[in-house]
């Protein structure tokens, strides 16, 4: 395994960035159908989502998703980012220039029940404002950790999602920065509050289905966990033991969801 | 240096960036050190076991240093004091507010659900929630008259959490910052950070000052340039410029603090 733990500062994340990996790590064929099979021996009633955060939690289901400013933030946040760099804008009106075009989906009927927009149109003026500075919270802290990288980066435009196939399962990494070093890629990922004992697998999961989502299964040569309210980072290598400890791990969690589903359906 | 400002001041924004000429180079190098003292006071106060629940350190802990009465920590008081960061949360994205109290209250019901003082609020008879909703009037306009307003490129952000774990996670400091300007990639000191209270400043709130500073340096490893306490009830203001000196003081502080807290054990 390839944990490292390190302070959050612009040298040090500077200097994981330049000593990953040369040599870039693929997933095949044969590795894609082997993860399908485990998969499929933990069968489910419905469809199966899982991500970095249900391994940290060992299968655990937590209170039912509901919107609020915090969850609403990064969406938000990492949008403003990818229109700031298209246009010269402060994070504030970026933020705003967001969240108005949110609104204008739904308005225009191009949002569906439920989403981020439908919830934003709906939200009282108060609100608004609080999505609106924790918005700015997240996207003023994205764009510090940005400021600092001396490699060109970009802001994905999503989450890499995998679908696992026959195995009714959906696999979600999250991913806030992406950054180019000679031909290998990085991945950043931002968390709030500070690492549990548990960041380790959570990590090596987000790493493993980024790879998974790859379109020719190339691995990150590294895969960065940053906690800024904390100042502390962790990274995990895109090595075939991490990748498989990673793929383990989210088998291992199917496995405990689908044996406390079994104790509550008893 | 210390800044009492008795009249209203134009924008209280303004003096705490200062003049952008005379600020210091970033400090990048005293983190570590500060660090490292507070891993040997916790040291010699605790030592080497494994602490199951760990001490919780925050600002209001700090405050409590002895036992006496604090209006402030009461409950109407302690609603008080989240209600008027939530009007500033809204003033520092620029949100305009007309029903101070309405607007602080839904703000709040959003950012949390519900919880304890939020039950506590809703129990209040109607008497009670007109005097709470007038008394935050008050302090609101006491506010929005100092604050006056934050340009955006000055990077404004409110609730600035942090979380330090020190001994291997045997003592837990944690902290929120009211208001954040600046910014800690910029080659001199800008960040300025920024209290509001609804108490009138005391010994407590110059020791909360010192420990937003340190939170914030252990947090981001570069030192802040000034931190700053603000009465909403008197409408004064005490700015203090960050320096290695100050917050070895909140060292002390913390240490006294988990000290206080080790011996009640």
């Amino acid at each position: 395994m390839t944990l490292l733990h390190r302070r959050l500062t612009k040298d040090e994340l500077n200097h994981l960035i330049a000593g990953s990996p040369i040599e870039p790590t693929r997933l095949n064929d044969a590795h894609r159908s082997s993860l399908s099979t485990r998969f499929r021996a933990v069968s489910v009633p419905g469809h199966r989502r899982l991500d970095a955060w249900s391994v940290e939690r060992a299968g655990r289901s937590g209170d039912e998703f509901r919107w609020s400013p915090s969850t609403a933030r990064r969406a938000l946040g990492n949008a403003s980012l990818r229109r700031m760099a298209l246009q010269p804008l402060s994070i504030r009106d970026a933020v705003r220039d967001e969240l108005g075009d949110q609104m204008l989906r739904a308005v225009s009927g191009y949002s569906r029940s439920g989403s981020l927009s439908h919830w934003l149109a709906s939200a009282p003026h108060p609100v608004i404002g609080v999505v609106t500075a924790e918005a700015v919270n997240w996207a003023t802290q994205l764009h510090e950790i940005a400021q600092w990288l001396e490699t060109p980066w970009t802001i994905p435009t999503s989450d890499a999602y995998y679908d696992v196939a026959t195995a009714r399962t959906t696999l979600r990494a999250r991913r806030d920065l992406v950054v180019r070093n000679d031909d290998s890629r990085i991945v950043l990922r931002v968390r709030s509050g500070s690492p549990g004992k548990s960041a380790g697998p959570g990590l090596r999961a987000d790493l493993t289905i980024e790879a998974l989502a790859d379109h020719d299964g190339v691995a990150p040569a590294r895969f960065i966990g940053l906690w800024p309210e904390a100042g502390v980072c962790l990274s995990v290598d895109g090595t075939m033991t991490d990748l498989r400890s990673g793929a383990r791990d989210l088998v291992h969690t199917a496995v405990a969801q689908r044996r406390r589903g079994n104790v509550i359906a008893a | 240096m210390t800044i009492v400002l008795d009249s209203a001041p134009s924008s209280v924004v303004e003096a705490l960036r200062g003049d952008r000429s005379n600020r210091p180079l970033i400090d990048i190098a005293s983190a570590s050190g500060l660090r490292s003292l507070l891993e040997d006071g916790i040291y010699e106060v605790i030592g080497a076991q494994r602490l199951d629940p760990p001490l919780v350190i925050r600002t209001s802990s700090l405050q409590q240093r002895f036992a006496t009465t604090d209006l402030a920590m009461s409950s109407i008081g302690r609603i008080r004091g989240v209600l008027i960061v939530q009007l500033l949360r809204l003033l520092s994205v620029g949100m305009s507010i007309e029903h101070p109290f309405d607007d602080a209250l839904t703000a709040w019901r959003a950012e949390v659900g519900s919880n304890e003082l939020i039950g506590q609020l809703d129990r209040l008879d109607d008497d009670e929630r007109a005097r709470l909703a007038t008394d935050l009037d008050a302090h609101y306009v006491t506010l929005t008259r100092a604050l006056g307003e934050i340009p955006a490129r000055w990077m404004p952000r409110s609730c600035v959490r942090s979380i330090q774990r020190l001994s291997g996670g045997n003592v837990v400091l944690r902290d929120a910052i009211d208001l954040m300007i600046g910014t800690p990639t910029s080659e001199v000191a800008s960040i300025a950070l920024f209290d509001v209270t609804t108490s009138p400043l005391g010994e407590g709130a110059e020791r909360s000052m010192r420990y937003h500073a340190l939170m914030q340096t252990l947090r981001s490893s570069v030192m802040p340039l000034r931190t700053c306490a603000f009465s909403s009830a008197t409408g004064e203001i005490w700015i203090r410029d960050v320096d290695y000196e100050l917050l070895a003081r909140s060292v002390d502080d913390v240490l006294a603090c988990v000290r206080d807290q080790w011996t009640a054990r």
